[in-house]
């Protein structure tokens, strides 16, 4: 501290002297990444935060390259994914959740548009290499990242072409062939990655041949066998299971003829909706679904809920498919070995002694409906053949989240059992590729990400401007086809009016509130020295930890913690 | 003042402040720029002050020095404000500064206003006072300077009592609000007596500008300010600065507290010139006036239930926000991007409101 002497002739010493951080005693102020939520729940292991925030100062190609750091099929994803995101976005709170999906699937069509480059380098030639069983969206997306981390990818597909389930049981009303043509397209085509089409595992290659050649091996074969289906031992002689309904339909464009009358499909996924909107579409005099799930309602409890593309539920409704939820089919009623008719009964999910749920059957509660055809889509199982040794019955059920089965062996997608959905099978990929970089260099597993959560409670909701979310144009239920795309797309614009509504959960908007409520000047605007990817520093020195920044942080970036001095 | 003198005093300051220059031409600051001194905006209230956690008369002076720019200079009545900036021998202040009485800072304004007039210079003084110095003890001081018309921007930081000296009652603490002398207890209900209503007595002198602001709407505030810097003659500024030590509320809450205040309408932003209302910051949906008390200690006992007299005061003050509303029309119709929701509005980069 500068002295100055009664009388002596001076300048004023300046209050930077005097610094007044130590006058904290509780609290300090700290910047806390956190994760947003929509990272949260996505399966694929996107940071949606992270490329909203970029497409917020309009850097879309930038926005893109983050986006596909995890993902590198948005165009793909942005039109099938039940996208969980949009169920955790804190933004539900204020005036509903971000249509994450439609500006996921600008991006991904922008970047094929624009002809952006995925950031990866050529791998080096003598990079180690890794196989990989199965080009579906796992297989794909562990082949890029392996490219992107720096190894080689040789992909075995046993089919004619690339891309698995996308390509064989989603129709073209949801994924249209061009959009995912170009994605894939562009992936097989990096540096580094080599597709072999036409290799079936146990008749041209073995898992033990691969484990030979290659550095490491991960299997990505989907659930291609339907899990067995009988009413109490009973099956009709004309079965027709869904998957392999919905197979023939796209490889034909023909259903059975029975498909014409009263049909009934059992089951609760994205497959049972797609073949009643389908079934429903070329003709059936009705279609109803028999979910043992039950239907989104303000008491519907998440477990309970049946597990399919929101919207998609919606359209089908839309387009006359009646649901029945918390039911089964109890009984066929059989005339010779065709099915006249079900007996349908309710039931719901209950606890049992053990905590774990079940399945009750209401008794009393039985009715009998005169149907054509019985579709069940029940699920499928992974095709037992070549795998033996590696299957845990139906699946791979590996017991860690890389997917590892052996030394240098991984499962990923629907096959390891616990997964469902495009995306948990992409997130599989790169959870897989990165555990064979870190096996490979001698490590255990990747460091996890150990960061906190950011809830809705923790923003401070008043500096948010309302903003509706952006509204999507749909086909009209009288002009929807077996081909044209259902959902349309959104415009530049709207992408990036619909990326301002991101309120950036836990992470800094550099919005300067902090800057400008600071009483003490304790907060430096910065970006050089600004460590931790925000705008601001604390000045220790000056800071009273008053709390007031933390309290007007919109996004929950800055908190209080406990004074440490 | 010619162009060039104008320049010229322009550039000494950027290189005492240590700012960049604004042409090759010019000269360099002696050294490199601290991370602080190379903010970008004026720092004419620095760190290192006195005043509490959280103190919205700081935050408030400091935006206003802000909005108010480097060539100016302050006269400060006794009180907070000149107590916590200028513990000798250290002052926080970046510009001329001179403390006056309690009661006369609006007549030693007038007097460095005249001087500088004399001199034929352009520099502009601002008077500062709390509310003590300015709705009471300085009330004829300030009456006078604008009566006779001087170049000043008087800038009264309410925190509606006195609280340097201990939280005493002043002209401007709020009906049923509890001070050391307005105690709440078996007699009366906090200060019995209504806030003056100083901005109207202001309008009535026919100056060219006075306003109400709170820290709460930093950019309207600031806004205002620099109108205020531009208009040649008296002009008055108040400033709604929550005090937690004297309201009773956490340090945190303090722009929390002041959004309520405004939101609720009995803290109403209005705008008046020449003794005309010219604007006002449309409340998008009033707040009851509860929502506003309950933070504070200083209205606790409106909250005891076992009292028959508080739900009684709590209607009282509610009428008065009420009439406030009515009064200056406050009622806002629809979404306004500058009403008292969206004024505080953000987006990645800074404040939404004012941007394409």
């Amino acid at each position: 501290m500068v002295q100055i002497t009664r009388g002596q002739w001076a300048g004023a010493g300046t209050s930077l002297d005097f610094k007044t951080g130590s006058w904290r005693s509780t609290q300090r102020p700290v910047h806390i990444h956190a994760k947003a939520p929509c990272h949260v729940s996505c399966p694929a292991g996107e940071d949606q935060q992270a490329w909203f925030a970029l497409l917020q100062e309009h850097r879309a190609e930038e926005a893109w390259a983050s986006l596909v750091n995890a993902n590198p099929m948005p165009g793909v994803t942005g039109r099938v994914c039940p996208h969980p995101c949009e169920t955790a976005c804190n933004r539900v709170q204020v005036d509903g959740a971000l249509a994450i999906h439609n500006v996921e699937r600008w991006l991904g069509d922008e970047a094929v548009r624009l002809g952006w480059d995925y950031p990866v380098v050529a791998p080096a030639d003598n990079a180690p290499t890794v196989a990989i069983v199965g080009a579906g969206p796992g297989g794909l997306s562990a082949a890029y990242h392996c490219v992107r981390l720096g190894l080689k990818a040789e992909i075995f597909e046993a089919l004619p072409e690339a891309g698995g389930l996308l390509r064989s049981a989603l129709p073209p009303t949801r994924l249209p062939r061009a959009a995912l043509d170009r994605e894939i397209d562009r992936i097989i085509a990096l540096p580094g990655i080599t597709l072999n089409l036409r290799q079936r595992l146990g008749r041209d290659i073995t898992i033990d041949s691969l484990r030979e050649r290659f550095d490491a091996v991960l299997l990505s074969p989907g659930c291609e066998l339907p899990k067995p289906w009988s009413v109490k031992g009973a099956v009709p002689a004309d079965l027709h299971e869904g998957l392999q309904l919905l197979r023939d339909f796209m490889d034909h464009g023909a259903l059975p003829d029975n498909a014409k009358g009263d049909v009934i499909v059992h089951g609760g996924g994205n497959t049972a909706m797609d073949i009643c909107r389908i079934v429903k579409r070329s003709g059936a005099k009705s279609v109803t679904l028999i979910t043992a799930s039950g239907l989104p309602g303000p008491n519907t409890a998440p477990d309970d809920l049946i597990n399919v593309v929101p919207r998609e539920l919606e359209e089908a409704r839309e387009e006359g498919i009646e649901i029945i939820d918390h039911a089964t089919v109890s009984r066929l009623i059989m005339k010779g070995s065709r099915v006249t008719g079900v007996e349908i009964i309710s039931l719901k999910k209950e606890s049992g002694k053990d905590g774990r749920k079940r399945r009750v059957e209401f008794e009393g509660t039985e009715r009998v409906v005169s149907v054509d055809m019985v579709v069940p889509c029940v699920g499928e199982q992974v095709e037992p053949e070549a795998f033996e040794g590696y299957l845990d019955g139906a699946y791979f059920w590996p017991d860690n989240i890389y997917g590892r089965m052996a030394p240098r062996v991984f499962a990923i997608g629907d096959a390891r059992g616990s997964r469902g959905t495009v995306a948990a099978a992409i997130g599989d990929g790169r959870l897989a590729a990165e555990a064979v970089v870190a096996e490979l260099a001698g490590e255990i597993d990747p460091p996890a990400d150990a960061r906190p959560t950011m809830e809705a409670d923790g923003l401070n909701t008043a500096y948010y401007a309302n903003a509706d979310r952006t509204r999507v144009l749909k086909l009209a239920v009288s002009e929807r086809t077996f081909e044209a795309e259902i959902e349309g797309a959104i415009s530049r614009t709207e992408a990036l009016a619909e990326a301002q509504r991101c309120l950036s959960c836990g992470n800094c908007l550099a919005c300067d509130n902090c800057w400008t409520m600071c009483p003490d000047n304790a907060v430096i605007k910065t970006t050089e020295l600004a460590t931790d990817g925000s705008h601001y520093v604390f000045d220790y020195d000056f800071c009273k930890g008053c709390g007031l920044c933390t309290q007007e942080c919109p996004t929950g970036y800055i908190q209080s913690v406990a004074e440490t001095n | 003042m010619a162009k060039s003198d104008t320049s010229k005093r322009l550039s000494e300051l950027r290189m005492k402040h240590g700012r960049p220059p604004a042409s090759p031409s010019e000269p360099k600051a002696e050294r490199a720029a601290t991370l602080r001194e190379a903010q970008p905006r004026f720092r004419g209230l620095e760190s290192g002050h006195r005043a509490c956690q959280g103190c919205g008369e700081a935050l408030a002076a400091r935006l206003v020095m802000e909005g108010a720019g480097p060539d100016v200079m302050v006269a400060n009545a006794t009180g907070c404000l000149e107590v916590f900036t200028t513990p000798w021998p250290q002052s926080a202040w970046r510009v001329p500064w001179i403390h006056s009485l309690f009661e006369n800072s609006a007549a030693v304004a007038s007097g460095m206003e005249s001087a500088m007039k004399a001199k034929g210079k352009h520099t502009k003084v601002l008077s500062f006072g709390g509310d003590g110095g300015t709705y009471d003890i300085g009330f004829q001081a300030l009456s006078g300077m604008l009566e006779r018309h001087h170049n000043v921007l008087y800038v009264t930081y309410d925190n509606e009592a006195y609280m340097n000296t201990g939280i005493q009652r002043s002209s401007s603490t709020p009906h049923a609000a509890s001070t050391t002398t307005s105690p709440a207890g078996k007699e009366r209900m906090g200060k019995r007596h209504l806030k003056k209503d100083l901005l109207s007595i202001i309008a009535a002198h026919h100056i060219p500008y006075a306003a109400s602001a709170s820290v709460a709407y930093p950019g309207d505030l600031q806004r205002k300010v620099r109108y205020a810097m531009g208009v040649e003659g008296p002009t008055f500024l108040v400033i709604h600065s929550p005090c937690p030590l004297g309201w009773k509320h956490d340090s945190a809450m303090t722009i929390e507290v002041a959004r309520r205040g405004v939101q609720c309408g009995l803290f109403p932003l209005v705008e008046l010139e020449r003794g005309a209302l010219t604007n006002i910051m449309p409340i998008r949906e009033p707040r009851p006036v509860a929502d506003y008390l309950e933070l504070q200690g200083r209205f606790a006992h409106l909250f005891n239930k076992n009292d028959y007299r508080a739900q009684e005061e709590l209607d009282h003050l509610q009428a008065l926000a009420d009439h406030n509303i009515e009064t200056y029309g406050l009622r806002g119709e629809g979404l306004d991007p500058v009403d008292s929701t969206g004024a505080g509005h953000v987006r990645r980069g800074g404040p939404l409101a004012g941007r394409s």
